[in-house]
């Protein structure tokens, strides 16, 4: 075999994992960003990327755009303080659809400004208010911090709802990757606890479950973002020894909830080439098995946040429109 | 996609960025992509508009950073442009004069892969170094190229690969460029045969070559790349393993393999690695024990374990062969370098 030209041919080569090819304008995108995140997280890597992947300063973020932010804070896990930011859009008065963001980046990293350039679109199309939450990060805060610093975001909203121009009839969590397992845990609990009710829940390529166990979480290895091994640190570093045992609960690994009814609407999204497609395919099955809606999309050849890395590609205009006109439809007047 | 490469230049200012774009360009074009997916790209990455005008078809096109196509007022003359035009093929991206050196080589590789796309240049579209470095191209032409490349034509030289976030420390004049491979798109650097270290992290060097033989070179390059290990170990250079690297680049190391598979078990111990290393380059236990800086008994006890667990006897006959070929094909499947950049303290 020579290096130059020839590929591994799965079919023949034992040892190559046989798996969907990543589409040809995402590889563009790839080859770009290569370094920046890499596939293979560590946990000795995680310092790197709260570097990496940290999120712009909040003045590029609203550069051009009329919208104003508020930092405010509210009492999380244990009754510390909390940051969460309110984006809302100039001369928008009264309460508003809102959303409750959480971000990505394995709940190791990233901050509460990851990640929005697609989110913030919302504020200045429809004039929802936009609130994201600085929860703490694994390993120093382990579940159920993230988590509970969420529901806490969520209590807030609902209880200051006059004062952030917030509907509270019409709250919608929503989450990419990490953010989007705990914004699906959020609707369990609103539900389980009887939390103040929650319209809709956006799960972005949500990271649903620690026990690893599908097809897909074995294909990608050591290519695209964020593969098996990557998955395992976030997971450990969550959840600790309780990791892959009995003991995780279904708010930290939604996968493991065996009742899904009575939750709210559900958008999910995914790649078909990236670690969730089957936890994402299979949380949308259960779904509709318990009598709930569910739209999920399955985007060819797509990598993990493909609409994060290669905005401007073909695929991620496609996802971005779909997912945009979703919101329109449960959210938006 | 301007916003990350500000933040890939930002996070390593050393990082070869016109390599990142050569690279991301090569998978358009290798992918098949169309005029309008080359053009968001190369909007996205200048953070403005990009376009094309073609005379013979008298088709143009314009698309926004974000991948969306815009009207085709090419001709306003409100529009301020670069513009790069071959036969009759003109390709500009919307942004006063003069541009930045990113986005120069963005409007070069954008107006190559339009090029191609709307059938202008030839169907090969590799460039030199690439068709140098390939065993199916005849001898004669690889070392015409190296030398239009300007390599002299009677002296041996070296394949240098690194990833494409290397850290140069120095980065000297040589000839380079980005070449595709099954491990994804590498920097591949040529450089003379007395070279057997460059400035920069992590990287591997192949064996000196005659240019109608520098794909041999190349080839055992790649390998001492995916043997590097940064920090510990951030270059390997070809001669410190002589013909062994020539046969694993010639070998098939994919797995599973008989004697390589075993090797998992004694990995997993937090001792594994620093004792295989020690057992193959050490003529005894005293001497590995030594290299490991453990104690001659302690050596001995993970050599007991290391028996225990092999189906064969490390170290005795031919046995000691094997194990050596296992390790060194064991670090090759499970190299990260291609995949994970160097941290902040490995720089």
């Amino acid at each position: 075999m020579d290096a130059a030209t020839h590929e591994p041919n799965p079919a023949t080569d034992p040892g190559v994992a046989v798996r969907p090819e990543f589409d040809p304008e995402l590889r563009g995108g790839l080859a770009l960003v290569g370094g920046m995140f890499p596939p293979t997280i560590t946990p000795d890597l995680v310092d790197f990327m709260r570097t990496s992947y940290a999120g712009p300063p909040v003045a590029d973020l609203l550069e051009g755009r009329r919208i104003t932010v508020c930092d405010e804070t509210f009492a999380g896990h244990r009754g510390d303080e909390v940051v969460g930011s309110v984006f809302t859009a100039d001369g928008a008065v009264g309460a508003r659809p809102t959303v409750l963001f959480l971000h990505s980046g394995g709940l190791m990293f990233g901050d509460r400004f990851s990640g929005l350039d697609r989110v913030i679109d919302w504020v200045e199309r429809w004039a929802v208010t936009l609130v994201t939450v600085e929860y703490r990060l694994a390993p120093e805060h382990p579940d159920p911090y993230a988590r509970e610093d969420c529901y806490a975001a969520l209590e807030w909203l609902a209880s200051d709802a006059d004062r952030l121009d917030v509907d509270p009839d019409r709250i919608m969590v929503a989450g990419a990757s990490a953010g989007g397992g705990l914004a699906a845990g959020l609707a369990l609990a609103a539900r389980d606890r009887d939390g103040p009710p929650v319209c809709a829940q956006l799960l972005d390529y949500p990271m649903l479950d620690d026990r690893g166990r599908t097809v897909s979480t074995t294909q990608f290895d050591g290519i695209g973002v964020w593969d098996r091994v990557s998955n395992e640190t976030a997971w450990r570093a969550s959840l600790g020894d309780r990791y892959q045992t009995d003991d995780v609960s279904i708010y930290a690994a939604p996968a493991r909830a065996t009742d899904l009814s009575g939750l709210p609407p559900a958008f999910i999204d995914v790649g078909s080439a990236e670690i969730f497609r089957d936890e994402a395919i299979e949380y949308a099955t259960a779904l509709w098995r318990a009598g709930g809606s569910a739209e999920l999309h399955v985007w060819p050849g797509g990598f993990h946040a493909f609409d994060i890395f290669a905005p401007h590609a073909t695929l991620s205009r496609g996802m971005i429109a779909t997912r945009d006109a979703w919101v329109a439809r449960v959210l938006i007047d | 996609m301007q916003e990350l490469l500000a933040r890939l230049t930002a996070l390593d200012t050393s990082a070869s960025m016109s390599l990142r774009v050569i690279a991301c360009f090569d998978e358009l074009v290798r992918g098949g992509v169309n005029a309008h997916a080359l053009l968001s790209a190369g909007a996205s990455m200048a953070g403005s508009v990009a376009g094309f005008h073609d005379e013979r078809s008298g088709r143009s096109m314009r698309v926004g950073p974000d991948g969306v196509a815009l009207p085709d007022d090419a001709a306003a003359p409100s529009i301020e442009r670069v513009a790069h035009t071959d036969d009759g093929l003109t390709v500009w991206i919307e942004k006063s004069p003069p541009l930045g050196m990113n986005d120069a080589m963005v409007l070069e590789r954008l107006a190559l892969g339009i090029g191609l796309r709307l059938g202008r240049n030839p169907p090969d579209g590799r460039r030199g170094l690439s068709s140098a470095l390939d065993p199916d191209v005849p001898p004669h032409v690889r070392q015409q190229l190296l030398v239009a490349l300007g390599l002299r034509p009677n002296e041996r030289h070296r394949i240098v690969c690194l990833p494409l976030f290397a850290t140069w420390h120095r980065h000297g004049h040589m000839v380079e460029d980005v070449v595709n491979t099954p491990f994804g798109p590498i920097h591949v650097a040529v450089v003379p045969e007395s070279v057997i270290a460059i400035e920069a992290n992590p990287c591997g060097i192949g064996v000196p070559m005659s240019l109608d033989d520098l794909d041999r070179s190349f080839r055992t390059a790649m390998v001492c790349l995916r043997l590097s290990a940064p920090p510990d170990v951030p270059t390997v250079v070809a001669d410190d393993y002589g013909g062994l690297v020539e046969l694993l680049a010639a070998s098939h190391t994919a797995g599973p393999l008989l004697d390589v598979d075993p090797l998992d078990a004694i990995m997993a111990h937090s001792w594994g690695a620093e004792t295989l290393d020690a057992l193959v380059r050490a003529g005894s236990v005293r001497q590995a024990a030594r290299l490991a800086d453990v104690h001659h008994s302690t050596m001995q006890t993970r050599i007991d374990e290391i028996q225990r667990t092999l189906p064969f006897d490390p170290m005795d006959g031919i046995g000691r062969t094997r194990i050596g070929i296992a390790y060194l094909v064991w670090r090759l499947q499970h190299s990260t370098v291609l995949v994970a950049p160097p941290t902040a303290e490995q720089r």
